[in-house]
């Protein structure tokens, strides 16, 4: 792998190399905690106080409590943890894929995943 | 000894199991995936195995990114479903086949492969799924299983060849198992997708279905494309795929295709199984 330039080999693609997952520590470690029912419930009652006992950063908080997906995949968070944010507030990963593609959802289903809608 | 009869391949997308849970099995958008699984089913039943070998990765849930390993081994008498943020789904728990994989361990390790070894671990979708597709929703799994995880989400993930190469100490293990238990493989996984980043939602049915017949005809080319080829042909996340190469590697050169489906989109991903047989083993009339 090839990190020396610091931009992905393959256009659009970014694999979760060394320097992401440290970037994107705090945000997934924060998304892991919600695999736990006491932690989804503490996000569902106060979200800010949630991802500060994670120590995130204001860049990061913003990112997370806009649901900005493409923000936190951009700061490190990796699709499988940050998923589990889509359990407590849901939404469809293809409207999450939509959205890093910057397309409308019924665009994407059509033109990526060749559904016929 | 004990013998492999069979190896299998599919994936294990985790709104497979969502469908079945919310009772869409039947609708127009899933009936056809699922109806494409009827005869890997039918071949489950009447091949009858005793062991599943599953190798899968877990997806962020009985591992954080604290603790990584590259390849690690259960040995547990039960694997539960593990908590995926809704709540562990209410399927019956894995009975581990762990004498096995102590053996499979030893072997390994004889073999110059060091893996974690985990005698208490939960189990996410990449192992619920594939049972699920192949013995549908039994009161108790009527098979022990050995859950082989594999690290393919942080890299450096290891090489698609080494994953090959595991495939064949697999092999040597079944083989000097003192037993007359019947063992199938499962390499799950895949096929085409990508979840993060611009070119989320990319697919490949193309190259999907040029690996199903690949992986059985020409897995030396499969063992010995880059990671980044993966990546670049079936997307960040379908290089899972290079996990089909740890069943096909327990098999032998020559196998014969009993079964094989593909479906595309299962919800982002392109979808498919494959049931095969070694040539040598395999009836007559099929291997003629």
């Amino acid at each position: 792998m090839d990190e020396k330039q610091g931009q992905d080999r393959i256009p659009d693609t970014p694999l979760f190399d060394r320097k992401r997952s440290l970037g994107g520590y705090r945000i997934n470690k924060m998304a892991m905690g919600l695999s736990k029912p006491e932690n989804r419930e503490a996000f569902k009652q106060d979200e800010g106080a949630y991802l500060d006992r994670f120590g995130l950063t204001p860049e990061e908080k913003k990112a997370v409590m806009s649901r900005n997906w493409r923000e936190m995949v951009r700061l490190g968070g990796n699709l499988f943890f940050i998923l589990k944010i889509s359990a407590v507030d849901p939404v469809r990963i293809t409207e999450i894929g939509a959205h890093q593609a910057g397309m409308e959802h019924d665009d994407f289903l059509r033109n990526r995943l060749g559904k016929k809608i | 000894m004990a013998k492999l009869i069979g190896g299998l391949g599919t994936s294990h997308v985790p709104s497979i199991g969502a469908a079945i849970d919310k009772g869409l099995r039947d609708t127009p958008d899933w009936k056809p995936f699922f109806d494409g699984y009827i005869p890997g089913q039918d071949w489950v039943k009447e091949h009858k195995p005793d062991v599943a070998v599953v190798i899968f990765n877990d997806h962020g849930n009985s591992f954080f990114l604290d603790k990584v390993p590259t390849f690690a081994v259960g040995c547990a008498e039960e694997y539960r479903p593990v908590d995926e943020g809704w709540g562990p789904r209410t399927i019956p728990p894995f009975k581990g086949a762990v004498d096995f994989s102590w053996h499979f361990i030893d072997t390994l390790i004889e073999s110059r492969f060091d893996p974690m070894i985990c005698q208490e671990i939960e189990v996410d979708h990449g192992i619920q799924v594939p049972m699920e597709l192949f013995w549908g929703r039994p009161a108790e799994w009527p098979v022990r299983v050995v859950p082989i995880f594999v690290n393919v989400i942080q890299y450096p993930i290891p090489l698609p060849s080494r994953c090959y190469e595991m495939g064949r100490v697999l092999r040597q293990a079944i083989e000097s198992y003192p037993s007359d238990e019947r063992f199938v493989v499962l390499g799950t996984g895949g096929l085409s997708h990508q979840l993060q980043g611009a070119r989320a939602g990319f697919v490949n049915p193309e190259a999907d279905r040029a690996f199903l017949n690949d992986i059985a005809s020409d897995p030396d080319k499969l063992a010995n494309m880059s990671r980044e080829q993966y990546v670049e042909m079936f997307g960040s996340e379908g290089a899972e795929l290079m996990m089909w190469l740890v069943m096909r590697g327990a098999m032998d050169r020559d196998v014969v295709i009993r079964h094989k489906h593909y479906f595309v989109p299962a919800s982002m991903t392109g979808a498919g199984m494959i049931v095969m047989e070694n040539k040598a083993a395999a009836s007559p009339a099929v291997a003629a």
